[in-house]
């Protein structure tokens, strides 16, 4: 039952532990097994450097390596004048970090990323408040409501995951220019709501049904209603999914450049993603500016994984309840 | 407080019949068990009498309304449940207040309610603490507060003691009595254990797969068990039962298996009057197993020699397994009683307390069984 105050599950093995495979075979451990055995003496199992593990690192590493080699790269170039990286961001020769190029793409005089970022702010946080409402209200319907259209309509939300993005664009340019949304965070909003509701649906219902049964119907025993129990049970026991689809949807919303390039056009309107490009320069590619202003984009994105990490991590695995 | 009435319930899963036919009167106050194995229904029937299923068919009358379609909540029954589905979330004053915060009871009322129960099950040092941080018996009793708190018509409880180690167990069989003498709300209690439902009810009804086997009191189950299913189900170890004939001989009717012969005792004669040459079942209890030479000498027609083959003893008591013919019994003696594994005893089964069963019906031939 150890649902919010759950200790990590993984201990980080001490270090040169794994040097040691066997530090547990020359003193044995307690018979009982049970009480507290010395670190010592503790055998332990799966800790070992199997060849499974050491592959398993060794991917996980090369996959963070893959990210975070580019990532350094823009950095770098983000930060130190032109002059130092014309033979590659990697030469360490003279380092000189200036926030003169964040400077410059925060204030910039057409496309200023300061505003951009106002901008996405405004578009991204309703855009995930609002599709998390709905989708987790319609998620918990799905679980629990016995009515007939239930299984097809999932079935339907389910196909709709599959409609791809540039299919839509001109039917919804169309309908939202009719309903005189076009150049209002509205309409974006709207349209990533929309956009994310079906795989939210979804998500959440999974999430939803992996929360024990008996805890809603103690709650359905002691008077509460169906919204009462989602409200006072399902909802906080879920905490890690909702943080788990905010993380994910506010990222999407936040990267998206397709839709809002449909939708905006006014320039003091444009969101963040949609400013980079404008940086670039008229006859030369200005790539200090450039890659100072994706790294003041991606910031917020990987500000939230941050600071929702502890949820999302265990949203995504899903936790078990006893 | 309630009675509970329920008119030959029916409850199916698809092709599964959970529970079947199943009628019975709860009175006012009582403390009623249901036992029987696992998968017998028994948390169905629950979960019927809470509301938390609909039945397929037949009634369910609380203090005489019909409530088939009523709402759980409005039924006015608290459950507790096996894992006790506690809110995690919730320290334990939470977890106690949130029927009655649902239920709009007025602060302070709630206050009282919620400090008055977790001082009867001593939770007040407890209030701010959370499941995860409680161990296994106090969640137990943050499950039981949470029904006493609401001041239901019924406690449904469906093996509240199963998670609990053996000790807790015990204690909390006693305090869940003395609580039932305090509050006497009616209370349908179930649980798998046979020795639980004995300790713990004053009438017991015994299931299997989704049908009422026999409605009794603990000494009634006992000593009158209505079918092979009962008698070898209460009690422990359980009954020893011997497949072999009636067969006629001088007059009487005896019971005739491999290396025992026994005659049936006059008690039996009229049950069994012209069943000669039926397969029939004996069944006797391993403490109805006499050893004693003196008592067993004045009984020449049940005579059976035996071979010991383990000695268990218990302190007070021995439990001598025998080998009897081709037949396994356990005798249940005094533990001063010297017995050696390799004695060859010659024992008696008590013929006040033999019991006979029609291999067929499975029905005991003692009495006329009592179903509901
Ligand atoms: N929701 C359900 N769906 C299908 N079958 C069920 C369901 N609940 C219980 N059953 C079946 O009904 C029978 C009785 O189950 P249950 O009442 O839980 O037994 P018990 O509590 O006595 O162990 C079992 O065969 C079980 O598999
Ligand atoms: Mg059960």
């Amino acid at each position: 039952m150890g649902l919010v105050s759950q200790p990590a599950p993984y201990g980080r093995p001490a270090p040169g532990r794994q040097a040691t495979p066997h530090a547990g075979s020359t003193t044995p451990p307690p018979a009982a097994g049970r009480g507290t055995p010395s670190p010592a003496a503790r055998p332990l199992p799966g800790r070992r450097l199997r060849p499974a593990v050491i592959l398993r690192h060794t991917l996980a590493w090369l996959v963070g390596l893959l990210w975070i080699v580019p990532f350094l790269g823009i950095l770098m170039s983000a930060l130190r004048p032109q002059a130092e990286l014309i033979h590659g961001w990697w030469q360490l020769g003279q380092v000189t970090i200036s926030a003169e190029n964040f400077v410059r793409a925060w204030n910039h005089p057409t496309a200023p990323m300061g505003e951009g970022i106002r901008n996405s702010l405004l578009v991204v946080v309703p855009s995930t408040v609002l599709p998390l409402l709905i989708a987790s209200l319609a998620a918990y319907g799905f679980l629990r409501s016995r009515a007939r259209v239930r299984t097809p309509l999932f079935a339907l939300i389910i196909l709709l995951l599959a409609v791809p993005q540039q299919m839509v664009a001109i039917p919804l340019f169309r309908i939202l220019r009719d309903l005189g949304f076009i150049n209002s965070y509205a309409g974006l909003v709207v349209t990533h709501t929309a956009w994310a509701l079906p795989w939210m649906i979804m998500f959440l219902r999974n999430y939803f049904a992996t929360l024990p049964r008996e805890v809603e119907e103690a709650a359905l025993l002691d008077g509460a209603g169906r919204l009462q129990i989602f409200w006072h049970v399902i909802l906080p026991l879920s905490l890690p999914g909702l943080a788990s689809a905010a993380a994910l949807q506010l990222t999407w919303a936040w990267n998206d450049f397709f839709m809002a390039l449909i939708l905006l056009y006014e320039p003091t309107r444009l969101v963040a993603t949609q400013r980079i490009p404008l940086l670039r320069g008229q006859y030369h590619v200005d790539w200090g500016i450039l890659t100072a202003a994706s790294v003041l984009t991606i910031a917020v994105p990987i500000l939230v994984f941050a600071l929702l990490q502890r949820y999302y991590v265990r949203g995504l695995i899903g936790w078990t309840l006893k | 407080m309630a009675t509970v009435q329920l008119h030959h319930v029916t409850k199916q899963f698809g092709d599964v019949t959970a529970v079947h036919d199943f009628s019975l009167e709860i009175d006012d106050g009582e403390f009623l068990v249901l036992v029987g194995p696992s998968g017998c229904g028994k948390s169905t029937l629950l979960r019927v009498v809470a509301g938390l299923e609909e039945v397929t068919s037949g009634e369910i009358y609380i203090d005489d309304r019909l409530v088939n379609h009523v709402a759980p909540k409005d039924r006015d029954v608290a459950m507790v449940f096996q894992n006790y589905a506690l809110y995690p979330h919730m320290n334990v004053y939470d977890n106690l207040a949130f029927g009655l915060r649902m239920r709009r009871v007025a602060r302070d009322e709630i206050d009282r309610r919620v400090r008055q129960a977790a001082e009867i099950l001593g939770l007040a040092d407890l209030l701010r603490r959370r499941p995860a941080q409680l161990s296994g018996g106090q969640r137990q009793r943050v499950a039981l507060g949470r029904a006493i708190v609401r001041e239901p018509k019924v406690f449904l409880m469906d093996e509240p003691l199963s998670n609990l180690d053996a000790k807790l167990r015990v204690e909390m069989r006693t305090e869940l009595a003395r609580l039932h003498q305090r509050l006497r709300v009616t209370t349908i209690y179930v649980t798998h254990d046979q020795t639980e439902a004995m300790t713990m009810g004053s009438r017991i009804v015994v299931m299997k797969d989704g049908r009422i086997q026999q409605v009794a009191s603990p000494l009634e189950l006992y000593e009158q068990p209505a079918n092979l299913f009962v008698a070898g189900f209460i009690g422990s170890p359980p009954m020893n039962f011997v497949r072999g004939t009636l067969e006629p001989r001088d007059g009487d009717l005896w019971f005739a298996a491999a290396g025992i012969s026994i005659r049936v005792p006059g008690a039996l004669a009229g049950a069994t009057a012209g069943l000669g040459g039926h397969p029939i079942v004996l069944g006797v209890r391993p403490e109805d197993i006499l050893v004693d030479p003196e008592r067993v000498r004045v009984l020449p027609d049940h005579r059976v020699e035996a071979l010991v083959e383990v000695v268990e003893p218990l302190g007070a008591d021995a439990f001598v397994h025998l080998l009897a013919g081709e037949q396994r019994l356990t005798a249940r003696v005094p533990g001063r009683v010297k017995v050696r594994v390799g004695d060859r005893l010659t024992v008696a089964p008590d013929p006040d307390r033999i019991h006979l069963f029609d291999p067929a019906t499975e029905q005991a031939l003692s009495r006329a069984a009592t179903s509901p």
